[in-house]
């Protein structure tokens, strides 16, 4: 087995920072005042935790978990980051209006804005509250005060469209999977046309956010881990979806480093759009490494037309409705994401092989314990497609693409 | 040295003459006569170095002087130089890696006994520090006892015990070698050890390990063998085979992949060989978690069904289908240094007929880990055109039936000569032949299945069938019955008996869908060919047939 260690500690992210930057020939002894929405998500914690460790002076805005914990589950030191409870859904973001009126006064340098929901299968009105109107709230505080803002968005603003998709397009009349993606498009026009008003913006959209580069750690075992297991432990054995169909799964830390770095140089930054995205794997690919694991069941991919619902068996129809139904459209999609801007910006080199990525981030799970359960726990779990495992911090029933940047700014 | 200097002055004279170009060479003795040890029938190996730059050819010469067998290889200085660079740079890695032909080369260089040019022969040794070398070869066996004692207590735990105990003997080989390196007794083939000891000297390690060299020769049980050995060992020098269970795991064998059909597990090394599993050894399999405790392992396995788990996983290991491993230093490589390679065991192929069925090979029974005698691609192409070849007949079934409701008689005729085609496909599907003959021909290529198929009544009956005439209602119903009759037969000989007709129920046809996808995975993981044309189109059309049934 892998061993596994823990990500660089702040202190070497910091030395990294430092070394990056004098590289560019500029000097991060400049403390920058920082806004983080959604501070206490998967990304937002760990580009809260760069950014600290890099000398700034971050404000972590949070809905109702002030602990903000990193990937590998460490909490970040209090005193590096200020808390501010907040609601992006509300004008605002929720602030007294005085904490407000101080930070567009020229409290802030720069807005990184992760909050948002990713849950799949929400109502939609949670998605226009958070995603869209959140975004709104979050421009209306940049143009306020003129600050500089990094908009988190999804890959996935793509929709449904194949082949190659470059950072520099948006609307292109695409189909949108589902009412998460259709928010996101909606969020990052938003920014758009803030942009065109005189908003000083940078885009990074992450694909499919999952764990650690190196180690597979992650801290919430949601979105594809959910299908991981419903599928490996064979209570889903059939998925509708094509061979050549790709998924995108990105390491947590290449997408906070990313957004880390568009932060930092935001001035070479702004007005670009960046895929922080992985290696892309067919289902072929990923059928071909579950199938390298003796416990595991691997599916049957059932093109799309061939698929009946009414014909799964009870139990499995259920999972299907509950759970895959909001993944679908991910297991027949063939696009590629483009990210020559990333490539061309980013002193970070982008994630390799997607089948030994694959293979880090189930071995972590296989030691987590939150796969590779024997038959009879499986059989005596509870009928749930979200149940945690003895490993899991939390699960939810799905998120989106852009995984667990779901966090406390929202709802 | 048993023989003198005076005898192999003279008899490199001899061999002078068979190699003339060698005259300006140093030349030196190597191998266990210039170590000190041989007997008469031991090998005379000459080593002859050229004060050069050159290439000179590594196969050796073989003559046969003086009633001995005589051998002898040549080597520039840069070559020389070369090995041992090599070795230098190998032993900052892991002493795993250090490859055994070049430990030993520069071994026998280095202890060897200088004939002609002394000076450029202790030139040449003085290229690499005995010490460090005494050093590497001291490593070099302590990695190999390690593994072979960790391997030990891997089949110990499972329930091997005479395997273990014999791996407990090699490990403990391997660990007196690396002790006795560590005294400079280098010389790499253990054949001469017990010498090698009596030079060293009385020691309380050496005399123990005399008592303990052989299981036989221990007066113990294999179990407490194991544990005596890793003891032992550790007192040797070796480190890191403690005798307990905690640090035992299993790993990933890279190409090696799972797929199940129905109910049927299959196992690809490779990409290339197939095992089919039996319902036990299947849930033994199932239960192999990558990073487990192996004990934790074996338990789940017993618990799911699979009570002589500890066998199975051994078989599992001995094929190299999975790995043992020692938590966090990975794999356990065991080999026996100067002996076979290491490697993977392939059993014979199964002799178990029909070789495929429609839920998945033929398997010899529960416990079986039965390779297929077909190769990866040809299995998996001949298990999707079987299961294909079914459904067909289920189709053709359905067109004579309904010719023969419209009195189209030479449709009928026509659908049901291909029923009967694709039943045949089926047949030559299950005895692993594929690519099929065109459809014509398909009748007489029954001639190439083995006698044990007892397929003559099969034929005679298709060679009728085949010439079958259609042209009245009774002739219909006979032609369907005879049909059906033959269908049952074939199915039965080909154990697709079970085989869900797809017109029956939707049930029936989500089944077979099922199967289709189960052979199409495995057939997608290989690239072997899609079977005909109509496969594909059943699969894309939405999963109902114009005829099915609705029940």
């Amino acid at each position: 087995m892998t061993s596994h260690t823990h990500p660089p500690s702040p202190t070497e992210d910091e030395a990294q920072s430092h070394h990056v930057d004098e590289r560019e020939g500029r000097s991060m002894t400049d403390s920058l005042r920082i806004l983080v929405t959604g501070a206490a998500g998967l990304v937002g914690a760990e580009v809260t935790a760069r950014l600290a460790a890099a000398g700034h002076r971050v404000t972590a805005l949070v809905h109702r978990n002030p602990a903000l914990v990193r990937n590998d589950g460490t909490p970040l030191e209090t005193g590096a980051v200020t808390c501010l409870s907040g609601d992006v859904t509300k004008p605002r973001l929720g602030l007294p209006e005085a904490t407000y009126r101080e930070l567009a006064a020229g409290g802030l340098d720069r807005i990184v804005h992760c909050a948002a929901i990713t849950d799949f299968g929400l109502p939609d009105e949670i998605y226009q509250a958070v995603n869209v109107d959140g975004t709104a709230h979050v421009i209306e505080l940049a143009r306020a005060g003129g600050i500089p803002l990094v908009h988190v968005g999804t890959a996935y603003v793509c929709g449904e469209r194949d082949g190659s998709i470059a950072e520099t397009e948006l609307d292109e009349g695409q189909r949108l999977a589902n009412a998460y993606e259709d928010s996101k498009f909606r969020a990052e026009t938003l920014v758009h046309k803030a942009q065109g008003d005189g908003v000083r913006a940078a885009i990074v959209r992450p694909s499919i956010v999952v764990g650690d580069e190196r180690t597979g750690v992650v801290r919430d075992y949601k979105n594809i881990y959910v299908v991981l297991r419903l599928t490996t432990e064979g209570r889903v054995r059939s998925l509708p979806g094509q061979y050549e169909a790709r998924l995108d799964l990105v390491p947590v830390d290449y997408v906070a480093d990313v957004i880390t770095e568009v932060t930092h140089r935001f001035e070479e930054a702004a007005g670009r759009t960046f895929h922080a995205v992985g290696a892309p794997l067919t289902l072929r690919d990923f059928s071909d490494v579950l199938a390298e694991y003796p416990p595991f069941q691997v599916p049957r991919f059932v093109p799309a037309t061939s698929f009946d619902v009414a014909r799964l068996p009870r139990r499995e129809r259920s999972y299907h409705e509950r759970v895959i139904t909001l993944y679908e459209s991910y297991f027949r999609r063939r696009m590629s994401f483009d990210d020559a801007h990333t490539a061309g910006f980013t002193t970070r080199r982008a994630p390799g092989n997607a089948q030994d990525f694959l293979r880090v981030l189930i071995d972590h799970c296989l030691e987590s314990g939150y796969l590779g359960r024997s038959p009879a726990d499986v059989t005596e779990a509870p009928d749930r497609p979200d149940a945690p495992g003895p490993g899991a911090t939390s699960a939810g029933n799905g998120a989106g693409p852009a995984g667990s940047v779901r966090n406390g700014a929202g709802r | 040295m048993i023989l003198s200097e005076d005898y192999l002055q003279n008899l490199w004279d001899k061999t002078l003459a068979h190699v003339p170009s060698a005259a300006n060479c140093a030349v030196v003795l190597e191998g266990s006569i210039a170590e000190g040890f041989g007997n008469s029938s031991s090998d005379i190996d000459f080593l002859l170095i050229a004060d050069s730059d050159a290439d000179l050819p590594t196969m050796p010469s073989l003559l046969f002087l003086d009633g001995r067998r005589v051998e002898v290889r040549t080597r520039s200085v840069r070559q020389v130089a070369e090995q041992f660079s090599a070795l230098t740079s190998a032993t900052h890695g892991d002493p795993g890696t250090i490859p055994e032909d070049l430990l030993n080369r520069c071994q026998r260089l280095l202890g060897s006994f200088p004939l002609r040019h002394p000076d450029l022969v202790a030139k040449v040794k003085g290229l690499m520090s005995f010490d460090d070398f005494r050093s590497t070869a001291r490593e070099w066996w302590a990695h190999h006892a390690r593994q072979s004692l960790r391997y030990a207590l891997v089949l110990r735990e499972l329930g091997q015990e005479a395997e273990a105990a014999a791996w407990t003997e090699a490990g403990l080989l391997q660990a007196v070698k690396s002790w006795a390196a560590g005294r400079g007794e280098t010389y790499l083939e253990p054949k001469w050890l017990p010498m090698q000891l009596d030079r060293l000297g009385a020691d309380p390690l050496s005399a123990r390990f005399r008592v303990l060299a052989s299981l036989d020769g221990s007066g113990l049980d294999p179990a407490a063998y194991v544990t005596a050995g890793a003891l032992l060992s550790a007192d040797l020098g070796v480190a890191g085979a403690a005798s307990g269970s905690e640090h035992l795991t299993v790993a990933r064998a890279d190409g090696v992949t799972t797929w199940q059909t129905g109910d049927r597990v299959h196992v690809v090394r490779g990409r290339q060989d197939v095992f089919v599993l039996g319902d036990q050894a299947a849930r033994a399999w199932r239960a192999l978690v990558f990073g487990r405790p192996l004990g934790a392992v074996l338990s789940a396995a017993q618990a799911s069904g699979a009570p002589q788990a500890g066998r199975l996983i051994a078989q599992f290991l001995r094929f190299g289908l999975v790995k043992a491993a020692w938590k966090g230093e990975g794999p356990i490589v065991p080999a026996l240094p100067l002996a076979a390679p290491p490697g993977a065991v392939t059993p014979p192929p199964s002799a178990a007929r029909p070789i495929v069925a429609v839920g998945g090979a033929a398997v010899g029974g529960a416990e079986a880990i039965d390779l297929v005698p077909v190769p990866a691609r040809r299995f998996s192409a001949a298990g999707m055109t079987l299961v294909w070849s079914n459904v067909l007949v289920e189709n053709a079934r359905e067109d004579l039936v309904g010719a023969l409701d419209r009195e189209q008689w030479s449709v009928a005729q026509l659908s049901a000569r291909r029923m009967l085609r694709f039943a045949l496909r089926g047949v030559l599907s299950a005895y692993g032949v594929n690519p099929l003959p065109p459809d014509s021909e398909v009748v007489r290529a029954l001639s190439l299945l083995p006698a044990e198929a007892h397929t003559e009544e099969m034929r005679a009956e298709a060679r009728c069938l085949e010439t079958l005439t259609i042209a009245s209602v009774a002739e219909g119903g006979a032609a369907v019955k005879r049909l059906d009759r033959f269908v049952a037969q074939v199915r039965h000989a080909t154990g697709a008996y079970s085989f869900p007709s797809s017109f029956d129920s939707s049930d029936g046809w989500r089944q077979t869908l099922e199967l289709g996808y189960d052979w199409l995975r495995l057939g997608a993981h290989l690239d072997a060919d899609l079977p005909i044309d109509e496969a594909s189109d059943l699969l894309s059309s939405g999963g109902a047939q114009p005829h099915v049934a609705t029940t």
